[in-house]
């Protein structure tokens, strides 16, 4: 009988081979999927880690929570470049006596529930000494708590004044990065003294880093008994400005007070040019970064801005930190990279202060512990804020020219 | 108000509104050959921006060899959509829900895809439309010369696109294939050709509006989310599902409602009243503002 006329019955063995080969298939695919499942997830759990030049004790780690994706996602390769390089000078010279530093960056997409995920693993799984970051205000606002329940050092570059420490009493929570309401009382200061501007318009972003930018720009324009002119509104993403800078212009305004992220800036100069808003124009410290400048092009020209780091002051501190992060990243670096490469230097001084990785005694010595670096001379005041450096700058289309460095 | 003032929010609203009325017309074009919406379509824009970008910023590629590279590209990417997930989805007896469930995953692979190659941060689009801070100026109005280049080539595409379905045989056939598919299998028409063509030409045309969009949103993931893909969608809608002309004016109608929300009313609710206004305009006009038939038609 030839195979084509061959019937199949129940009990065949050919229906009990093409079972068995089913089944292997099946067995196969499942194995298969397992495994991939498996590694997913440890990759996924690994985070990334920069691993130090070993040290005879067991590695101190530190975790990174920076956001690569979502609203500040311009910034978080200048958080970690800027730990990571002082932390591997301070390994390549020691370590903290004698065990390395171990850095763990996480991508928090500047969002408070990934945050808080990444800081239950700092603590819990990683069992981090310290935590640097979330950066963004908003995001620490919603896991400044957990590092405070654990115990653990929480050191941000995020500035929103609401989390100064007489409004979250966090004892855990320090910044390493000058206050927004530092910062906004010197803009005003700088528009009503030395621009002599008598009628502000604001154009403000929608997250809680600009709110409450607003807010202290309120506050400081009310002692010098300035009414502002004008606020307009933009929420973040924001590509159309024509009817809030349109109206700006109506309004007559004398000087222009930017309180975005950088691509929104980018979009404001844009229209202001467009529509020939001819003020100045004088920014927070998000348009005084490189993104705000490659995206606004030659529209930036003219834009005072403040910074927390300039790479034309000549301060030997600041310039021994731009020479050695070209060096090792072939960029020039930018705010706040300089912010949590200082952070990194306190915690090591704070620890061998303490003599102790322990969480409550390195907070302890966090409080009373006193570091000159690219920011100056730190040391924590009353609101736990590290530093109180700025610098007022106009961009001249290559650089930023200092017009004025507080203190 | 200053006419000034007028005309600059009306220039402003016309151009960005063009340019959503070309990301509707992608839903416009699949919905007519399957009937069924694609939670991925901002997606092509986004892709097609950064191709571009790569070709030409990052690869010094000539412009025209970058855009042809780029829009071939997206095109490949269409078919792929029909035979690697549409025709799966049907052959294994799936419907309308599963396809919307795939095409919104595949929506999110996109943007994180991107972001692991690209990251996060938005970049500056090449000044091949015309540099950002130059401008037209007609008496007191300043134009950025951007605006022309780009209102120019949506209305070079929308040309092309009325003698392609109007005044050459495929265009009928795809036409005849959106009215009644059986219909016109019985024709002669290849139902096949014409359903991969729509898939191709869906893709193309967002992919395109990307390139265009990108001067004004940065070649960033913006470009494949948030409302630029809903206002797409309200383009679509507000043309019937049926016209794509209609799906232009719809983009242009919602381009100019958000610019004299933000200027007469207040900018914190511009979203806010565009979308009340959709609303209200779907609920008056549910088969769109430029479709008069009723149900009973």
């Amino acid at each position: 009988m030839s195979t084509c006329n061959r019937i199949l019955k129940p009990g065949d063995y050919i229906q009990k081979e093409v079972f068995v080969a089913r089944f292997c298939r099946k067995a196969f695919v499942g194995l298969v999927i397992l495994a991939l499942l498996g590694g997913s997830i440890s990759i996924w759990g690994c985070g990334k880690t920069g691993s130090s030049t070993p040290g005879s004790s067991t590695p101190i780690k530190i975790v990174l929570s920076a956001p690569f994706t979502g609203t500040g996602s311009a910034l978080g390769e200048w958080c970690e470049k800027g730990a990571r390089l002082a932390v591997d000078e301070i390994n390549a010279s020691g370590g903290v006596k004698g065990a390395s530093f171990d850095l763990i960056t996480y991508d928090d997409a500047s969002d408070a529930s990934t945050a808080a995920t990444i800081i239950r693993r700092a603590i819990s799984s990683d069992k981090a000494v310290a935590i640097f970051g979330p950066n963004m205000s908003g995001a620490v606002l919603g896991v400044n708590t957990l590092a405070q329940q654990a115990k653990v050092p929480m050191l941000v570059g995020a500035t929103a004044t609401s989390l100064r420490y007489d409004k979250t009493k966090n004892d855990y929570l320090f910044r390493i990065k000058t206050d927004d309401g530092v910062k906004g009382a010197e803009l005003v200061k700088y528009v009503v003294e030395v621009l002599k501007a008598k009628k502000p318009g604001i154009i403000v972003g929608s997250d809680s880093y600009c709110t409450s930018g607003l807010a202290d720009l309120k506050q400081d324009f009310d002692t010098y008994g300035i009414k502002i002119v004008d606020i307009e509104n933009m929420k973040e993403g924001d590509k159309d400005v024509t009817a809030q800078v349109t109206k700006l212009k109506k309004a007559g305004i004398d000087v222009l007070i930017g309180m975005t992220h950088e691509p929104e800036g980018a979009v404001v100069m844009l229209k202001v040019r467009e529509l020939k808003l001819t003020v100045p124009c004088i920014g927070e410290s998000a348009w005084g970064v490189p993104m705000f400048t490659d995206l606004a092009g030659d529209a930036a020209i003219g834009v005072i801005s403040l910074q927390v780091l300039n790479l034309a002051d000549p301060d030997p501190r600041v310039q021994k930190f731009v020479d050695a992060y070209t060096a090792k990243w072939g960029t020039e670096p930018s705010d706040p990279a300089n912010c949590y490469y200082d952070g990194v230097y306190l915690l090591k001084k704070a620890i061998e202060m303490a003599g102790s990785t322990d969480g409550v005694k390195i907070d302890e010595a966090l409080k009373t512990v006193e570091y000159t670096g690219v920011q100056g001379l730190m040391k924590c005041d009353a609101l736990h804020n590290f530093t109180n450096t700025c610098y007022i700058s106009q961009f001249n289309g290559k650089t930023w020219d200092i017009l004025s460095k507080i203190p | 108000m200053v006419l000034s003032n007028l005309l600059q929010n009306i220039i402003g609203g016309v151009s960005v509104g063009a340019t959503y009325g070309l990301i509707g017309l992608g839903v416009v074009f699949l919905w007519q050959s399957i009937e069924r919406i694609n939670f991925a379509n901002i997606s092509s824009a986004m892709i097609a921006a950064y191709l571009f970008y790569t070709f030409y910023a990052q690869l010094h590629l000539p412009f025209f060899i970058s855009l042809v590279a780029s829009i071939a590209i997206i095109a490949v990417y269409g078919l792929l959509l029909r035979y690697l997930l549409f025709e799966p989805i049907n052959h294994h007896g799936g419907g309308e829900l599963e396809f919307v469930v795939a095409t919104v995953m595949l929506s999110t692979f996109w943007l994180s895809a991107i972001k692991a190659f690209y990251g996060g941060v938005p970049r500056p689009f090449p000044p091949v439309f015309g540099e950002a801070t130059s401008f037209v100026r007609i008496g007191s109005v300043s134009i950025p010369f951007v605006y022309f280049s780009v209102f120019f080539v949506v209305l070079v595409l929308i040309c092309a696109l009325y003698l392609l379905l109007w005044k050459t045989m495929i265009g009928k056939m795809l036409r005849a294939t959106a009215q009644n598919k059986e219909t016109a299998s019985l024709m002669g028409i290849n139902v096949n050709m014409t359903t991969s063509l729509a898939f191709m030409l869906a893709t193309t045309i967002v992919g395109i509006g990307g390139i265009l969009l990108a001067p004004t949103y940065f070649v960033s993931l913006d470009l494949g989310a948030g409302p630029i893909g809903v206002k797409g969608f309200a383009s679509a809608i507000m043309g019937g599902m049926i016209n794509p002309f209609g799906t232009i004016v719809g983009g242009i109608t919602i381009g100019l409602v958000e610019n004299f929300s933000a200027l007469f009313i207040s900018s914190v609710y511009k979203d806010v009243i565009s979308f009340v206004i959709l609303v209200v305009v779907i609920i008056w006009k549910p088969r769109g503002i430029f479709n008069w038939t009723t149900k009973e038609d």
